[in-house]
């Protein structure tokens, strides 16, 4: 057979599963809103958030239990990735990763902050204060973050349909925003800080992305994406949390108290898709590039909102609905780009 | 500690209005399914390439 066939054989092959890895992402993401959601009404966390909220108002209370979900949402998915690496026989890679920290695990652990205590808790706020399926489709914009860096940093081709995807998700976003805002000062409830957690859930998720990008050149993803969780959850359960405590917020009072089964089923299926949405994330950024596993990805808002209506019967509002078509067209537009402009990810 | 009714009407309220039978269960179970087919692929992504 002629070697050329096959090379593009082989290039189509690894697009085909690069797309696949996204769309994977895209699902269990959209249904990590279920766990993620349901999780605040459950004790302790509603407790915890009542006794704060009488001493220091509901925002600061919603974040002071966002962090404390977050970190645990954080030790779940490190238990459900040690089971993905356990499966694929990959703890001998990890070992030799972490020892290596200068070309490789610097990046992992950098991309944990940006898609930690950035983005994830950004996504939490904006759940706790707008709600499930806001928080879904705020957070669209963050492949826009992540392609132009990826774009500028390392030279990541981005084509002029892929530019089309992006300006899709642009406007789509821009209407998620706008019509949810409009509808609220209407009703005189601007719940401001809502709109800042799906700021920093764009942002946090763009730059984790590009970050994660750099590291990807050396490192496995399946590892990588492991190391970015150990990252988080030092920054959670040595840092954010012993801080909090010692300003005086019942953090640790509350996380004895999470061992309750209910609670820690809901916990362990929001760690499982929470941790298999990363790393096929993650496993998509060599096949097909950030800016694309990103937009692709980014179909988590539609599945979102699917499975909110589904198994919660939320209808959502029309500006969610209409913005979210923009964002699905604009995947789309990058989904369907020939796969021979993908040969070679970087620029020349 | 065990769920207060307040925290568990607000759970089961949740699932109320699912237009899908055992909703309460069913979420747990869609999970699982895409979750094992992911680490499936995972696994023969490994052998391919």
């Amino acid at each position: 057979m002629d070697l050329q066939l096959l090379k593009k054989q082989e290039h189509q092959r690894r697009v085909r599963k690069g797309f696949m890895w996204a769309l994977f992402c895209a699902i269990l993401w959209g249904l990590w809103y279920i766990p993620g959601t349901v999780v605040w009404v459950l004790n302790p966390f509603d407790e915890m958030y009542a006794e704060i909220a009488a001493t220091n108002g509901d925002g600061m209370s919603l974040i002071i239990t966002a962090v404390l979900i977050t970190a645990f949402n954080a030790l779940t998915v490190i238990l459900a990735l040690m089971v993905w690496n356990g499966v694929l026989g990959k703890f001998g890679e990890m070992k030799r990763t972490l020892k290596e920290f200068n070309p490789c695990s610097k990046w992992f652990f950098l991309a944990s902050i940006f898609g930690g205590p950035m983005a994830i808790l950004g996504s939490f706020i904006a759940m706790g204060f707008v709600g499930g399926a806001f928080a879904a489709v705020a957070a669209l914009m963050y492949p826009v973050v992540g392609s132009i860096l990826a774009s500028k940093w390392y030279g990541e081709k981005i084509s002029k349909r892929a530019f089309a995807g992006i300006v899709f998700i642009i406007f789509g976003g821009i209407t998620i925003f706008g019509g949810g805002l409009l509808t609220e000062i209407g009703a005189g409830n601007v719940v401001w800080i809502g709109y800042i957690g799906g700021l920093m859930a764009a942002v946090g998720w763009g730059i984790e992305g590009a970050i994660a990008g750099k590291g990807l050149d050396i490192a496995e993803p399946d590892v990588g994406l492991t190391l970015r969780f150990l990252g988080e959850n030092i920054i959670w359960w040595v840092i954010a949390v012993p801080i909090l405590a010692i300003l005086g917020f019942p953090m640790f009072k509350y996380a004895l108290m999470v061992f309750e089964p209910l609670t820690m089923l809901v916990l362990v299926f929001a760690g499982i898709t929470f941790g298999f949405c990363y790393v096929t994330w993650y496993k998509s950024f060599p096949l097909i590039g950030v800016g694309r596993g990103q937009g692709i990805g980014n179909l988590y808002g539609l599945f979102a909102v699917v499975f909110i209506a589904l198994f919660f019967g939320d209808i959502p509002d029309w500006t969610i609905l209409v913005g979210g078509a923009l964002c699905l067209i604009g995947s789309s537009i990058m989904f369907s780009e020939d796969t021979s402009q993908l040969e070679s990810l970087r620029g020349e | 500690m065990v769920q207060t009714e307040a925290a568990m009407e607000a759970y089961n309220a949740y699932w109320l209005n699912s237009p899908l039978p055992a909703a309460d269960v069913l979420w747990m179970v869609v999970i699982l399914v895409i979750a094992i087919v992911a680490l499936w692929q995972a696994r023969t992504f490994v052998s391919q390439f």
